[in-house]
């Protein structure tokens, strides 16, 4: 028996709603009863009952459009229609709208005690089913990252080594470096790899929405949270959660954060309820948090919480001999998905390729390559397919700095100082531009 | 003081439970002692059903009980909740009193000779039964298990009338 499963009894009858009750506490099971749809339907979208059991007469809103109203919330809720023997042709319209099953009352221990056994195998095979799905989307072995430069090989044994562990894991590197999928390759190395791997992007969460994300919230917690939701800490139970560009997320975020990590009890917003999750946290960001303590913006104790174990991507500019085998490996990923017959990277192109800076690292030289055999023909990816080809043959920059300095100005006056699709262009996103237009001190009139 | 009492209720064959007495306290760690105590059945017969509702009689029960930790009523009628058709035996968990039927363990019911042997195993395994959860025990998993769930006598007969290990150490939490 699986005692984590919950029913909710739905009959006008006391008696019926007591004995049923008691039935299947005995067997471990969390029940809560209701007397009518109106009751049933408030506590359904307060809590997620995974079996619910209903009398198709009930006073007001009879058992047939409680199952009709049950299904739009939630179809996967399963509903066991109970009826007298006159109204089985009721019961036959019930499965025809997506009721699991039902039974004639009064019904033989055994009837009820297999629909409630098969029931739960049947919910059990879909939890299975969903995480087995979520498990091949997002299947990273450590051997099938691409690289041989002693920076990357460096990452790959820390991953190893710390992947078996249940540690905290800071992942450090600039934008476009791979952060989330060096974070994916310690997950799918763990014992929790059978359990998704939960990613909160901190960034792109607005500050007053970032509670409920994190915690989820409970129904009427605030005007329009019209039901009960779970949040990432409770979505993560058994898995690992993964906080991108934890940099980003506000003192007082901070603190609630800290307070998780330290006891793994939570509440939800609006309730009062304690919660225990058990996740492994991983987290990334490109900036230096030493430096953000030091500087008041991080906590110390959060940053000493979190900072366990350390992974520091390498950027691309400084493992060169990386850009060849990731240029072939995207070369054939993109081919293939576009259905083309490229294979090959011409001289020229890989000599190109192997000069520049890649501010934007791993994910400007996916994009060249995904533009080049977009545009390109043939199997060999040409000089002409990629969008800095005047500059190969007379490089006129000392460092690597003032070649990146440069692109970005180039790029910038392309697009007419349009960020957005500049960025793009760069592959980068619109904050790095940002930065690095402030590091470079690059003006529009220049 | 740790006691449960054990009352027929139109049940004859009391020679039996006598039997059964230091089995159950055995169990449960815990004086039995058999009673009674004048208790009139026909209220609680269900004419439409010919059956006797075992909710109504274990609310009955717990209003006569006396100085005893549990009380289990056992009779030979048969017994009926609402919405089930049949019960062997029916227990609040973790309440008070506890009630038991033999009226379906009988191997004459079913077509086949009677075996006043096997009616008897199948009298103390339902009594312990109900008795672990009105001691606030759950069914149990693990074959074998008096606490395991059982619908058909079949299935009582492939039980034995101990707890497993894991339900005698709850046991053990919940009586101390």
């Amino acid at each position: 028996m699986d005692n984590n499963l919950s029913i909710l009894v739905v009959d006008d009858e006391l008696s019926v709603r007591d004995s049923l009750s008691n039935w299947f506490i005995e067997d471990g099971y969390t029940v809560d009863t209701a007397e009518d749809a109106k009751v049933a339907l408030k506590k359904i979208e307060a809590y997620h009952f995974h079996i619910i059991l209903i009398d198709i007469k009930l006073p007001g809103m009879d058992g047939l459009e409680l199952n009709r109203r049950i299904k739009a919330i939630n179809e996967d809720m399963i509903v066991i229609i109970m009826t007298a023997f006159a109204s089985v042709d009721s019961a036959v319209e019930a499965l025809k709208d997506g009721a699991y099953d039902y039974v004639c009352k009064p019904f033989d221990p055994d009837a009820i005690t297999h629909i409630i056994r098969n029931a739960s195998k049947s919910i059990q095979l879909s939890k299975e089913n969903l995480s087995l799905q979520d498990r091949i989307k997002s299947l990273v072995n450590v051997d099938d990252i691409i690289g041989e430069s002693e920076g990357i090989l460096n990452v790959l044994e820390q991953v190893r080594v710390v992947a078996e562990t249940d540690s905290t894991v800071i992942i450090n590197g600039d934008s476009g470096t791979g952060k989330e999928l060096i974070a994916k390759a310690i997950h799918m190395n763990s014992s929790r790899r059978f359990f998704p791997m939960v990613t909160v992007h901190c960034g792109a969460i607005a500050e007053n929405l970032m509670e409920s994300e994190l915690f989820g919230h409970e129904r009427g917690a605030f005007t329009g949270a019209q039901y009960a939701r779970k949040g990432k800490f409770e979505m993560a139970d058994g898995a690992t959660l993964f906080l991108d560009e934890i940099s980003t997320i506000s003192m007082k975020m901070q603190i609630e954060i800290l307070r998780v990590l330290e006891t793994k009890k939570f509440a939800r917003v609006g309730g009062n309820r304690e919660f225990k999750s058990d996740f492994r946290v991983i987290c990334a960001t490109n900036r230096d948090l030493a430096s953000m303590v030091k500087n008041g913006e991080f906590r110390e104790d959060l940053f000493y919480r979190l900072n366990v174990f350390s992974i520091i991507i390498p950027p691309l500019r400084e493992r060169v001999e990386d850009i060849k085998l990731l240029s072939e490996h995207f070369v054939k990923l993109y081919a293939d998905q576009m259905n083309k017959g490229t294979r090959h990277i011409g001289k020229r192109a890989a000599k190109a390729l192997q000069n520049y800076a890649f501010p934007g690292n791993v994910r400007e030289l996916e994009n060249l390559i995904e533009r080049a055999i977009v545009i390109g023909s043939g199997d060999t990816v040409q000089l002409k397919d990629l969008p800095f080809q005047q500059n190969i043959d007379k490089p006129t920059w000392e460092s690597i700095q003032d070649m990146e300095h440069h692109h970005i100005e180039n790029i910038l006056k392309k697009y007419d100082w349009n960020i957005s699709q500049a960025a793009k262009a760069l592959g980068v996103d619109r904050v790095t531009l940002y930065s690095k237009i402030k590091k470079y001190k690059i003006e529009k009139g220049n | 003081m740790s006691l449960i009492k054990i009352i027929p209720l139109q049940f004859s064959a009391v020679e039996e439970l006598e039997k059964m007495l230091s089995i159950i306290s055995n169990r449960f760690k815990m004086e039995t002692r058999l009673s009674s105590r004048p208790f009139d059945m026909n209220p609680y017969f269900n004419p439409v059903r010919s059956q006797y509702n075992a909710n109504e009689i274990i609310q009955k029960l717990v209003t006569t009980a006396g100085d005893e930790n549990k009380i289990v009523g056992i009779t030979e009628l048969d017994l009926f909740i609402p919405v089930l058709s049949y019960i062997f035996g029916q227990a609040y968990l973790g309440g008070s009193a506890a009630l038991v039927s033999g009226h379906r363990l009988h191997n004459n019911r079913y077509g086949l000779a009677e075996d006043p042997q096997l009616y008897s195993d199948r009298l103390l395994k339902c009594l312990i039964h109900e008795l672990g959860h009105a001691f606030g025990l759950k069914h149990c998993l693990k074959p074998g298990c008096v606490m395991v769930s059982t619908t058909y006598v079949e299935e009582i007969d492939q039980k034995s009338d101990i707890f497993c290990h894991i339900c005698q150490e709850e046991l053990a939490e919940l009586t101390s």
